[in-house]
């Protein structure tokens, strides 16, 4: 019996001691030790990654999480990491500092998002709410589409976008990815929910049909919106075999693509990309807090009453 | 059903609705035949060119054996023939299968708990709890792949020093190296990586549970499983099909996850391929023997199982088509 | 109006609208004023490399009147663009890095389709020739063909925990076979056996899946998973004779091994002494030496032990190569380049001493930085005792069927381990014997299918090998 184990079983006493006093209590325990211990695995490599990315390369190599408190000291624990990751990197386009790759990725992912959002919700709206010749061939297309794995396109992918001289241009990254059979699916789901008879309801009052998509339906779908544009986000902002094949100039390439680059093939520099790993989560955190709020509170503006 | 007012659709001004009925109808029905047209177009577009023209070439290739853009030799079917005969392709078929059922059948259900564990309104940490459950999604697949050999190793892995402190077993487990532990190490690992994803969706549909059925039916005496199978599931119906499908679609693609884990162990994927996915066999063929004809045959070969398996799943859920 | 998406799209649209203002507008992705267009590209996937090419490229440019790209590409997309590129016939670099292994996909059809340039007679008559290891100039050809230039030897030692090798009375002198290796292993292990069972030392760090470390040990006895002409030569019986014994060192009794790993947990195994010795080629003391400093004075390096007594000390493991590809503007100007940044001495001392990666140009291997005792491995001169053994280095060959050759190979080597676990000794090499002969049967099945290199007419007359 070791500590792990007694600590389990201890937690598990205190519930069943508690269900005779009071269930809803004993409910509400549960649910939040559970919810903590999940927690506490899932988050287990990043107390991993934040010791790492601020210890030296000795430290690194010594020690699973942070030195013992007697080995802490600035040689151990230090910045190091950040600074060789923050210092400007000479390139034939001049020097670019992290913070270009930064902005880099932000704008890509930040595109994407949006005309994604606005392509795929218009497409998913058709196919949810109109009855049209052909509309089972497309949703059957674009399950097939979705079905067929990437690398088969790779070659004659790189075939368009070599002819129509987006090499090396954003463009090339972004038109491609700016609406997407996932997307319309999802967004075509969501909408189904919605009452026929609101949209018939607004038809009455003489909106024309793309207003009644962006007053009418799209205020209704938020939450999904939400969730789009964070997995969306996501999605680019860790891509990465297709900015590393498209993008050439050193100064365009994202932050995925750069901080692999510290993964030297003889020498890995694990502190630089790990202090880099940690840095690139920054963003896309803070924006998981933002949305958060439209996908869980979306009820409060408006609910769709069945 | 209520239709109640929504909030946020203010009735429009300027444009009075009672007019001339009849030839207002006439020019509408018009507009709005062309009109979901008109709204897939940028899909349409951007696909001919991005997906159906390289598609195309795919197909074409499916059937040759080339070597750059010079050389090219007719072999028909034999690609596919070979694919189908090829003891390496079942294995890496049943590999992706075990997977699928896994990640369907265990993470899905994990998802949705969690997304209704983190659903409730009076919780202070919920947006912690939320953030640590997605929080793998914020971190590349190359950090991926050197977490899991941290956690994975024999000896010094942390799962394993966890294991062993739990159940006293696993110290000296090689995840990796094992061919009977690859295939699970690939479900833990895919299962930290994902729940959270599919957590986010469940969360999304759970906004369109009204909180009034629910109230109605715990006054009528209605249990939680009651209420589960009655009120909540129909609710979120459509957005869990759309989960089913694309995480199977999702699963019968896994490569990269594989990849990252098992490529620095050396050439190959795992002892004896025991962490070969259907991919992973179409990007060797395809890439690593420089077979781009067999690469393409594998992938509509692929594409048919997973079509065929999706279409069933949504026959079964019986979403697609019924409009509410 | 509210914006009817919500404000986190809104937010979004904003970052995207600023991020895109500021890219146009202070940091321009067009060209700065005063820009060139490169006259050669040169990809590369070896970052390490980028910046040693970066930084002598000034002296270069200005010596030549031109301007030279570096791409770095992480390797796994500098493959996939390649080959997307060569297929459909699109841009490609000049010159290009490539990784050991990676050739054969390049080289799986006739000669003079191949996207690179033949360097045979460029070799031969500009006196290369005699001035490199011949023996690694086999991993960059394809029937007799060289399609790249060799970066590296990579000669392969062990490197060991001095200290502890001491403790158990180990004389590394006497470990001249890898049978008297694996004894002395044993009783290594027999005596570090703790209370739970489980040893606190190990002889040696070695994979259980093989791979690598098996690919490693087998060139060291000469076999290749493919032979020079290409054909499938891993079913023999010096293969058979390798497996047995590794299946011993990772499995059961006799076992003396343990699987490190990469990064941190081999770090830990070393600083641990859970194995005493390690696989150590000539770019992996570095590493050591870099991610491990705590272990100064506490390591030495010994040749490998030898299959047969007199038998080859070394093997290798690993390298890149630079190919030139046929659509290269200026094959001359590439040519100087690759001369300068590969074999040129004053570049060769100080990345030696930042690296120890060892060139294969011979004359290299007598500039002072070779000589250098490096005080973490005790003083050791480095440079001397790789480039010893560095003539020796077995040759390699390579066919766009490598990956398959060797994830079969470790299907074979699975197998034969997985029996070992099961029915012990008994057996053992017969059925590892028929398992090579069944998955080397698989790849020649699988490469037979190429008509290029096989014609479906001479397919019947071709089976065993041309």
């Amino acid at each position: 019996m070791n500590s792990l184990q007694i600590f389990l079983i201890i937690l598990a006493a205190i519930f069943l001691i508690l269900i005779p006093l009071s269930r809803s209590f004993a409910v509400k325990y549960a649910r939040r030790t559970v919810l903590l211990l999940v927690a506490a695995l899932m988050l287990m490599p990043f107390i991993w990654l934040i010791c790492a990315a601020f210890k030296s390369t000795d430290a690194m190599s010594q020690y699973s999480f942070l030195p013992p408190p007697s080995q802490i000291s600035a040689k151990t624990v230090n910045l190091g990491n950040f600074r060789s990751l923050l210092a400007p990197q000479p390139t034939i386009q001049g020097p670019v500092t992290f913070w270009r790759y930064v902005t880099n990725s932000l704008f890509l992912a930040s595109a994407i998002t949006v005309i994604s959002l606005f392509f795929c919700s218009l497409g998913g709206y058709a196919l949810a709410k109109y009855r049209f010749a052909g509309r089972n061939v497309i949703m059957i297309y674009m399950l097939a589409s979705m079905t067929i794995p990437g690398v088969v396109l790779l070659a004659p992918n790189f075939e368009v976008i070599w002819r129509l001289g987006w090499m090396d241009t954003y463009k090339a990254l972004i038109i491609p990815g700016a609406v997407g059979a996932f997307g319309i699916f999802l967004f075509r789901q969501a909408m189904l929910g919605v009452p026929n008879e609101l949209i018939e309801a607004a038809r009455i009052d003489g909106c024309n049909e793309f207003r009644i998509y962006l007053t009418l339906i799209m205020p209704l779908v938020r939450p999904m919106s939400g969730a789009f544009c964070l997995i969306s986000f996501m999605g680019s902002w860790n891509a990465f075999l297709a900015p590393n094949i498209f993008l050439q100039s050193q100064n365009k390439l994202t932050l995925p693509v750069v901080l692999n680059q510290y993964m030297g093939t003889y020498v890995e520099h694990y502190g630089v990309f790990l202090a880099g790993t940690m840095l690139a989560m920054i963003p896309p955190a803070i924006l998981f807090f933002a949305l958060q709020r439209e996908f869980i509170s979306g009820l409060t503006s408006g609910a769709v009453k069945q | 059903m209520s239709a109640t007012p929504i909030a946020s659709s203010p009735p429009i001004p300027g444009l009075p609705s009672q007019n001339h009925p009849s030839r207002k109808r006439v020019g509408r029905k018009l507009r709005s035949r062309s009109t979901p047209y008109f709204f897939l177009l940028p899909f349409i577009v951007i696909n001919l060119v991005f997906f159906l023209y390289p598609l195309f070439y795919a197909t074409v290739l499916a059937f040759y054996q080339t070597n750059g853009p010079a050389r090219r030799a007719f072999v028909g079917w034999n690609n596919f023939a070979f694919v189908l005969h090829d003891p390496d392709f079942h294995k890496a078929l049943w590999n992706t299968t075990i997977f699928a059922v896994f990640s369907i059948g265990l993470q899905l259900p994990l998802s949705l708990g969690l997304a209704m564990l983190l659903n409730s309104k009076n919780d202070r940490f919920k947006g912690f709890f939320r953030l640590a459950i997605f929080a793998p999604n914020l971190v590349g697949q190359v950090f991926v792949g050197i977490i899991f050999s941290v956690l994975f190793a024999p000896h010094y892995g942390l799962l394993n020093r966890f294991l062993h402190e739990l159940v006293g077993w696993g110290l000296e487990q090689q995840w990796l190296g094992n061919p009977r532990l690859v295939m699970p190490a690939i479900i833990i690992a895919a299962m930290w990586m994902y729940v959270g994803f599919n957590m986010i969706y469940f969360l999304a549909a759970l906004q369109n549970v009204d909180q009034n059925l629910v109230e109605a039916a715990t006054i009528d005496g209605a249990g939680p499983a009651s209420i589960f199978w009655n009120v909540t599931v129909p609710a979120i119906a459509p957005v869990a099909t759309f989960v089913v499908v694309t995480s199977t679609i999702g699963s019968y693609q896994l490569f990269e996850l594989p990849y990252n884990l098992l490529q620095n162990n050396g050439a190959g994927y795992g002892p004896s391929n025991s962490g070969l996915t259907v991919v992973g066999y179409l990007y060797q063929n395809a890439f690593t023997n420089g077979d781009l004809g067999t690469g393409a045959a594998v992938g509509w070969i692929l594409t048919f199982i997973i079509l065929i398996i999706s279409l069933v799943q949504i026959r079964l859920v019986g979403s697609v088509g019924s409009e509410s | 109006m509210k914006f009817p998406y919500g404000p986190a799209p809104l937010v979004i649209l904003i970052i995207a609208m600023i991020t895109g203002i500021g890219l146009a507008v202070w940091i321009p992705l067009s060209r700065p004023s005063g820009y060139r267009a490169p006259d050669l590209v040169l990809a590369t996937f070896v970052p390490e490399q980028a910046d040693a090419y970066r930084a002598a490229l000034p002296k270069f440019e200005k010596e030549n009147h031109c301007k030279i790209q570096i791409e770095l590409v992480d390797q796994q997309a500098l493959q996939s663009r390649l080959q997307s590129a060569l297929q459909v016939g699109a841009d490609v670099p000049d010159m290009v890095e490539l990784m050991y292994g990676t050739i054969g996909v390049f080289t799986k059809g006739p000669i003079q389709d191949v996207g690179f340039i033949d360097l045979t007679d460029k070799i031969k008559t500009s006196g290369l020739y005699d001035r490199l290891v011949t023996n690694r100039l086999s991993k960059w050809s394809s029937r007799g063909h060289v399609f790249a230039l060799p970066h590296d030897v990579h000669p392969v030692m062990l490197v060991y925990r001095s200290d502890l090798v001491k403790q158990f009375g180990i004389d590394v002198n006497k470990l001249t076979t890898w049978d008297e290796f694996a004894r002395v292993g044993r009783e290594v292990v027999r005596r570090s056996r703790g209370p739970d069972g489980l040893p606190a030392h190990y002889m040696i760090d070695l994979p259980t899946d093989g791979n690598d470390a098996l690919i490693l040990l087998l060139l060291q006895d000469g076999v290749n998973v493919f032979d020079a002409a290409g054909n499938v030569a891993f079913d023999n019986e010096a293969t058979v004779n390798v497996v047995c014994w590794y299946v011993k060192q990772i499995e059961g009794k006799t076992r003396i091994s343990f699987p490190c790993g990469e990064g941190q947990n081999f770090a830990k195994a070393m600083i641990d002494g859970l194995c005493l010795f390690y696989l150590c080629p000539d770019w992996r003391s570095n590493r050591i030496e870099l991610e491990i400093p705590s272990l100064a004075g506490k390591l030495s390096l010994m040749p490998l032990p030898a299959w047969k007594p007199g038998g080859l000390r070394t093997s290798t493991w690993g390298g890149c190569g630079l190919a030139f590809t046929k659509k290269c503007r200026n094959f001359d100007l590439a040519w100087k380049l690759a001369m300068y940044l590969y074999y040129d001495p004053a570049q060769l001392g100080p990345r030696f001493a930042a690296t120890h990666i060892l060139p294969p140009l011979k004359s290299a291997w007598n500039l002072p930085q070779f000589d250098q005792p490096d005080p973490f491995y005790g003083g050791l001169r480095l440079g001397r005792v790789y480039a010893a053994l560095a003539p020796f280095v077995p040759e390699e060959h390579y066919t766009a069927y490598q990956t398959i050759a060797n994830a079969k190979l470790s299907e074979a080597f699975t197998s034969a381990s997985l029996y070992y676990q099961a029915h012990g000794d008994v057996g053992l090499r017969d059925y590892a014997r028929a398992e090579l002969k069944r998955c080397a049967d698989r790849v020649r099945i699988v490469m037979h299918r190429n008509v290029f290199l096989y014609p479906p007419s001479a397919q019947v007359s071709e089976a065993s090998g041309k």
